[in-house]
């Protein structure tokens, strides 16, 4: 019973996704024209109230101390319950919810009024919360398969456009690519060290297995297949494709969800399996990978970024770009892990809730047939709309990183953990970037606001939608909070940090 | 070269073999043969390392099931499968297969570095048994099992709602979509008070209550 109390988030997401679809197959009235699709509009209430109610346990579960819980640790290391683990949880609920109240609008507006949509948004959101729980290379690969592949088909939900079909397969083949590099890896890992649990093949890389040319190229395979989800350069060439042929609503999902799932995979293989000092320093170890990783996926993602036409390929190269800022603060783990975690958790979130906000604030933007593509669809919104408009501003200065956002705070303690792991030249370098990256958000504003339509061109139409609405206040009543009452945000951070380091 | 030398290196050329003509092969089916090549040459390989019963749930799943599902379906979608010669882009697969042949060659050298410095000791002859296995997945990595029911499940929510997108048939194509926002003419700007876009907008609500 107690297990069942520590796994509440899971089994919540988890049956709630069994639910859903039962519902979607017996409870839905077919539309009123034959053939014509059903209204599942009340499937995006029960995907996103589930999701908050997985968040909501996690919460509780927080509240009343993990540790307290008598049984917990004996599904290690099978699934590690911890406060890291909790913080995920929410973050990735949080991610889901918005997700599925943004395609509780978009999708009947554009014509893909379909019930699986939601059954896997819950089961891609199961499988990153197992990944983030994941304390043994068999959990971790099947939380990150079921991630994956819900993914995969939530990228080709638009089966009709050519587009959407393109990246889905891309996705897919590249991704199928990298998770069997990183199946590689552990077995190489397995090899040299005869365990499979992380916290095993940490405790045997401290000894002198941990040197052999096995183990080291084992952990080369298990680090590529991790950053390819990440989509840090050079492994990002899925992401552009994908993020602008999906659904938005889906795009909004991988940009937050994924992202957040695959750090925490990327956070637990370094505190556990290779946290030894000979790993972590700077000479023999990963930090100066990493360190090259940020550097490429922060400078590449932010020039290209900067010369894109579509505003949807923009946010993705952006979210290619925050994954660069975010390998800054992994890389600091070098020196004080639990700084620098606590860094990287509160960037998650907020670049989670600026995201999130900053796709929905773009569906918002656009009608059936005449959707916010380009930076020409969205000349003058500002005078056509300015609530969508001034929504859409609030998630891109956040996502900037102008104080007093939440983009800020996200920011500042990464740099800040960076500063004091001595990487000065990788934070002045990270800090120039940002500065390229306010260009391009701050351009969409210069369009919204002071650029007009040309005369007789098309432009996007603005939608209506409550679910949409809905997800942008939560987001932006987040964005907000994140950045002017930081204070509880980081602390909560900090708790979950100081678990999560010392495994 | 003791017996189960010479067994190992003839299963592994096999599988590499079967490997390379599923990436070469232009035939489909000559692809699929490829495939059931390296499916029962690695269910080879299973069995000198005491996995009796991973290596008949190869061939029974693999080669049995999966191959054979491949053959009708390149069977039902008949000549028309098999894509014109593409001659375009050699310089890069050639590229591409030399830095490949390059990156084995550094990988060969690394793990014939590694031979003999240690690893795990040999297992178990009962290790990959039927009752092994059983006991191992009810009781010790019952977590994983459980967990592995929800990839399954998301794997055919996931393949189900890819294979009716097709069908959608109020989905717009992107060609449709095209023209739809290019048909769509944006209103003078001088008119713009008179309020023609929440108009369009209404119009469109209205139509979407109706259905």
């Amino acid at each position: 019973m107690s297990i069942a109390l520590a796994l509440s988030p899971l089994l919540a997401v988890g049956l709630g996704a069994l639910l859903l679809m039962l519902v979607e197959a017996i409870g839905t009235k077919a539309g009123p024209v034959p053939g014509t699709f059903r209204d599942v509009r009340g499937l995006a209430v029960g995907a996103a109230s589930t999701l908050f109610a997985g968040g909501a346990f996690a919460g509780c579960v927080w509240m009343y101390g993990v540790e307290r819980i008598p049984g917990a640790a004996s599904l290690a290391p099978w699934l590690i319950l911890d406060p890291f683990t909790l913080f995920f949880d929410v973050l990735l609920c949080l991610g889901g919810a918005i997700a599925a109240l943004l395609a509780g609008g978009y999708m009947p507006e554009h014509g893909l009024e379909r019930g699986e949509f939601y059954a896997l948004i819950l089961f891609t959101t199961f499988g990153a919360m197992v990944l983030a729980a994941a304390g043994d290379a068999l959990t971790l690969f099947l939380g990150l398969e079921t991630m994956s592949i819900g993914a995969y088909a939530m990228t080709a939900f638009r089966r009709a456009s050519a587009r959407s079909a393109e990246g889905a397969l891309k996705y897919f083949l590249l991704g199928s690519f990298a998770a069997a590099i990183l199946l590689y890896g552990f077995a190489l890992l397995y090899g040299a060290t005869g365990h499979t649990d992380l916290a095993g093949i940490g405790s045997a890389a401290r000894q002198a297995a941990g040197r052999s040319p096995l183990f080291i190229l084992g952990a080369a395979f298990v680090l590529v297949g991790i950053v390819f989800k990440v989509s840090a350069v050079p492994f990002h060439a899925w992401t552009p494709d994908a993020y602008e042929g999906a659904p938005t609503p889906a795009t909004a999902y991988m940009a937050v969800a994924v992202k957040a799932g695959a750090f925490a995979m990327l956070l637990r293989v370094l505190t556990l399996s290779l946290g030894s000092p000979a790993w972590t320093s700077w000479a023999s170890g990963w930090p100066p990978v990493m360190a090259t990783l940020a550097l490429l996926t922060m400078t590449y993602a932010n020039l290209v970024a900067g010369r894109q036409e579509s505003v949807k390929r923009m946010l993705a190269y952006s979210s290619i770009a925050h994954a660069g800022y975010v390998l800054v603060g992994v890389t600091a783990m070098m020196r004080d892990p639990k700084q620098a975690v606590a860094g990287v958790l509160y960037y998650l979130v907020a670049y989670g809730v600026s995201t999130g906000g900053a796709f929905g604030a773009l569906i918002l933007c656009g009608s059936r047939g005449r959707e916010a593509v380009s930076y020409e669809d969205i000349a003058g919104l500002g005078k056509r709309n300015p609530a969508v408009a001034l929504a859409f501003s609030l998630f891109l200065v956040s996502l900037a990183g102008i104080p007093p956002m939440a983009g800020f705070f996200g920011k500042w303690l990464v740099f800040r953990a960076a500063i004091d792991a001595g990487l000065y030249k990788l934070t002045a370098l990270a800090f120039l970037n940002s500065v390229v990256g306010a260009y391009y958000y701050l351009r969409v504003l210069v369009y919204m606001y002071m650029r007009e339509p040309a005369a007789g061109a098309v432009t996007a139409a603005p939608m209506r939608s409550g679910f949409v609405v809905t997800a942008l206040v939560v987001s932006a009543v987040l964005v907000l909070a994140l950045g002017l009452t930081p204070t509880s945000y980081i602390d909560a951070a900090m708790s979950a940090a100081g678990v999560g380091a010392s495994g | 070269m003791s017996t189960s030398l010479i067994y190992f290196w003839a299963c592994a050329a096999t599988a590499v073999l079967g490997g390379l003509s599923v990436v070469v092969a232009k035939n489909p089916i000559r692809g699929a043969m490829g495939l059931l090549m390296l499916i029962v040459s690695v269910a080879g390989l299973f069995l000198p390392l005491h996995a009796q019963f991973l290596a008949a749930i190869q061939l029974i799943v693999y080669a049995g099931a999966i191959v054979v599902l491949f053959l009708f379906v390149i069977m039902l979608l008949g000549p028309s499968a098999s894509t014109p010669v593409d001659r375009r882009g050699t310089f890069v697969r050639a590229a591409s297969g030399g830095l490949f042949a390059l990156a084995g060659g550094a990988f060969w050298v690394i793990l014939a570095r590694a031979v003999g410095t240690g690893g795990p000791a040999a297992p178990d002859p009962s290790f990959g048994g039927i009752d092994a296995v059983g006991s191992v997945l009810f009781t010790d990595a019952l977590v994983p099992f459980e967990l592995s029911s929800g990839l399954l499940m998301v794997a055919v929510v996931g393949a189900v709602a890819v294979a009716r997108g097709r069908q959608g048939k109020r989905s717009m194509s992107e060609s449709e979509l095209e023209v739809a926002r290019t048909s769509v003419p944006l209103p003078d700007p001088a008119d713009k008070g008179t309020g023609v876009f929440s108009h369009e907008i209404d119009d469109r609500d209205a139509g979407g209550h109706a259905r």
